[in-house]
């Protein structure tokens, strides 16, 4: 008995030796390759004091109304640039210039930026935004990265759709979520598919004068547009547009709107539309050219497509157009040849709202169904024949061949993507290096704020047959799209150069004055470190003295041509701030309503006697 | 009685006119400053005839110490040294026509002196921006005298002064002024 229990107590002993020698020698190769794998990831978007990142990640910030730049790999946020929204860090909105041209809005809702192109890839010269909220269009200068020009644009209901740019960036189109009641201001829902119009409009923007315009609209039928992407290479000619709702519901459209087995990609040629235009083939509309597609026949065709497609996106070569069922599993990639030639036979399945439709077997390439993926969002490309596809309800991304439809890879992000970027990645020369997930959902990835959560991105290095993810990273919300450019594409200045045409700028501070035309009193002033000249004649050349009732018009340049010297002017009690760029005139006009003695002084610190800009706004009560 | 030179030697006279002819366009002396902010440098550049470099900025700066603002008016040099210079030229052209070895006796003479007080000059300017300080300046710094070559330190700011082309091509006209000297030795 002895012996069996000395046996096995050994054997016991033994076991135990075994298990916590083995055991935790294996535990510790695991974590230690967790380990070496985690630093080659640091490693990975380390980017060291004195180097730059490669590519710039322009991101829209959707109902802030605002875009955000970030640096590719590190994922640092650089700079926030205001659009559709009154930014008070910048004096966005408070100036006279950025004020009318934001019309008075104090929110936009900013959806998909799209930089300007030439030959089908980014130029680098301009980027452009849509606010779907209020239905207007926005150009930012990437030579500054601020916003130059805005155009509320009529006849339109919410240009969600937005933006895309052709080829050569001849327009910018603007198809809309929300139909309208068209002839009329009011109609009732009853009427929708017969008094609602979804109007798209082609805009253009002329580089030199930095200015946008109306080219034309069409009057497409009451249904929601979704995404759209221009043709490439040989179908440069060509744009498609997703679209749901062909149920033409009116309410609960969760339920109502997914009803139909398909509803359809609109594939138009913009070349023709053109040409119609051109040859006066359009009916006025409130001030705008309009198209009818029923009776102006021949530029526009339907595609039928599994229901409520959500991303539609055209491959590098511009051969394919890939739609992803949001509510059925698969990507379904079109062929723009075989479609040229079903219009070409007239092969139609039909007609919908006077519009051909294509036979879907006719135009149909493949359906591509990884097992278990669920929800297709988006797609972005790289230079290999990849397409990277975004599944929200699985939240994944999945690499798949368009030309063969065979999976590649797929990786988890953190959670739920709605679009994703890779660099240059919807342009005719990707560069798949790398791939940023825009995620709607973050969770518990990040430090708790409490219930109000950042929104997510994740960086995957794309370059190798697998996908590795380096990192997660939190964004502002909300990260609808982007657009990922190299940063050898742009070329911004830093200092603004001295434009002696310009009656508002004041370069010489003995030129500085303060001149008094009855009850409008214009200053002509400068800011310098440290200190404000707004007459320098005067006993106190940093005071403005007003009577109260008076409009003032302030125009303030900064002379200090030094990069990255900026100057601030706020007035107290005013509601009044603007920051001012090197070398850049501002102008703040405003009715001093108020009598009494208002500091005005430097809001964004400009040197070691910042504290000490300041001046008086002195307002003399009314007798 | 005195001897004319060769032709060789002339010759050299031209070469140093036409070189300080060219000199009136190149720089001949400069400072650059460096702080932390301004790892690439500020340059103050002195041409004859002008000044370049970030003027403005170093301005700007300088006022808190209480310096005296640079500009062209500020030097009235620039208005005549280029005259000066190519009147010196006129003279080494004419002293090469007349081949004449004691005119040239003179013009070394004339260039030694000259450079002389063109040192003088520049000592003078940074004496009186060193030291002439606005004692209304906010920051208060103690008098002081950048040298013509070399470093220097003021405040978060570091000058390295030198001589630049224009002086170095000067050398080189000097030289060639002397070379009729060695040449006509013998004779």
């Amino acid at each position: 008995m002895k012996k069996l229990f000395s046996g096995a107590g050994g054997i016991l002993a033994g076991l135990l030796v075994a298990f916590v020698f083995f055991g935790s020698s294996s535990l510790g190769a695991e974590e230690q390759a967790l380990s070496s794998e985690n630093k080659s990831n640091a490693e990975a978007v380390y980017v060291p004091h004195g180097e730059h990142d490669e590519y710039y990640l322009i991101n829209s910030g959707g109902h802030s109304g605002q875009l955000f730049v970030y640096g590719v790999p590190s994922m640092r946020h650089i700079r926030t640039i205001p659009v559709f929204t009154p930014d008070p860090a910048t004096g966005y909105g408070f100036d006279k210039e950025s004020k009318e041209m934001l019309g008075g809005y104090t929110w936009g809702d900013l959806h998909h930026p799209a930089l300007s192109e030439t030959n089908g890839d980014y130029d680098g010269n301009f980027l452009f935004a849509t606010d779907v909220a209020n239905n207007r269009v926005a150009a930012i200068d990437l030579e500054d990265f601020h916003t130059v020009d805005i155009l509320e644009v009529p006849n339109i209901g919410g240009p969600h759709c937005a933006a895309f740019v052709t080829e050569n960036t001849e327009y910018i189109f603007l198809p809309t979520r929300f139909s309208l009641p068209f002839d009329t201001d009011y109609a009732s829902l009853d009427d929708y598919s017969e008094e609602f119009r979804g109007v798209m409009s082609a805009v253009t923007f002329d580089q030199e004068s930095k200015e946008f315009d109306v080219a034309y609209q069409v009057a497409l039928p009451p249904w929601s547009y979704d995404k759209a992407r221009a043709g490439k290479r040989d179908s440069s000619d060509w744009a498609v547009i997703s679209t749901y709702n062909t149920e033409e519901a009116t309410t609960n459209l969760e339920i109502n709107a997914s009803q139909a087995d398909r509803d359809y990609i609109v594939l138009f040629n913009w070349k023709n539309l053109e040409e119609r235009v051109a040859n006066g083939e359009y009916e006025e509309f409130n001030g705008e050219k309009m198209i009818y597609p029923e009776k102006h026949k021949g530029d526009i065709y339907l595609v039928p497509v599994a229901k409520s497609p959500h991303g539609i996106d055209v491959s590098p070569d511009g051969k394919y157009f890939i739609a992803s069922g949001k509510l059925a599993p698969a990507m379904t990639v079109f062929s723009f040849e075989k479609a040229f030639e079903a219009i070409e036979n007239e092969d139609f399945s039909g007609e919908r709202n006077g519009l051909p439709v294509l036979n879907y077997d006719s135009v149909m390439e493949r359906e591509v169904d990884p097992p278990g993926a669920l929800g297709p969002l988006h797609t972005q490309f790289d230079e290999r024949g990849n397409a990277y596809t975004t599944m929200f309800i699985s939240s994944e991304v999945v690499k798949w061949e368009y030309e063969t439809g065979e999976v590649i890879d797929r990786h988890d992000v953190y959670y739920s993507p709605g679009h994703l970027v890779t660099p240059h990645g919807d342009t005719a020369d990707p560069q798949g290096k790398y791939l940023v997930s825009l995620n709607k959902i973050a969770k518990d990835n990040f430090l708790s704020v409490g219930p109000s959560h950042p929104e997510s991105m994740d960086l995957f290095d794309i370059s190798g047959d697998e996908m590795r993810h380096l990192m997660s990273v939190p964004v502002n919300p909300e990260p609808h799209y982007g657009q990922m450019v190299h940063r050898d594409v742009i070329n911004p200045f830093h200092v603004y150069e001295m434009d002696e045409s310009n009656p508002n700028a004041v370069y010489d501070q003995n030129d500085t004055r303060i001149e008094r035309d009855g009850d409008n009193v214009t200053v002509y002033g400068i800011s310098m470190r440290s200190k404000f000249i707004f007459d320098a004649a005067s006993e106190r050349p940093d005071v403005i003295e007003v009577n109260e009732g008076d409009t003032v018009t302030m125009h303030i340049t900064n002379t200090d041509f030094d990069q990255d010297i900026v100057h601030g002017l706020g007035i107290m009690d005013y509601d009044l701030n603007f920051e001012q760029m090197p070398g850049q005139t501002k102008t703040l006009e405003f009715v001093a309503d108020k009598a009494g003695v208002f500091p005005i002084y430097c809001t964004n610190f400009c040197s070691a006697l910042h504290q000490e800009m300041t001046g008086y706004l002195m307002v003399k009560p009314k007798e | 009685m005195s001897k004319k030179m060769s032709f060789q030697s002339a010759t050299s006279l031209f070469i140093a006119a036409g070189l300080l002819i060219i000199t009136i366009f190149l720089p001949w002396w400069g400072m650059k400053f460096y702080a932390p902010q301004y790892q690439e440098g500020l340059n103050i550049i002195v041409y004859p005839y002008k000044l370049a470099g970030e003027i403005d900025i170093v301005n700007s700066l300088n006022h808190y110490i209480g310096m005296a603002q640079f500009s062209e008016e500020s030097f009235p040099e620039l208005q005549f040294l280029p005259w000066i210079i190519a009147g010196l030229a006129l003279l080494i052209v004419f002293t090469g026509l007349l081949r004449k070895m004691s005119l040239l006796y003179g013009l070394i003479g004339l260039f030694i002196l000259g450079g002389i007080l063109g040192i003088y000059d520049i000592r003078r300017w940074l004496v009186s921006f060193g030291t002439d300080l606005d004692p209304m300046a906010p920051i208060t710094v103690d008098p002081f005298v950048p040298p013509i070559i070399g470093e220097n330190t003021i405040a978060n700011f570091v000058t390295n002064s030198y001589f630049s082309y224009g002086s170095f091509l000067l050398l080189l006209v000097f030289l060639l002024l002397l070379f009729p000297l060695w040449k006509e030795r013998h004779q």
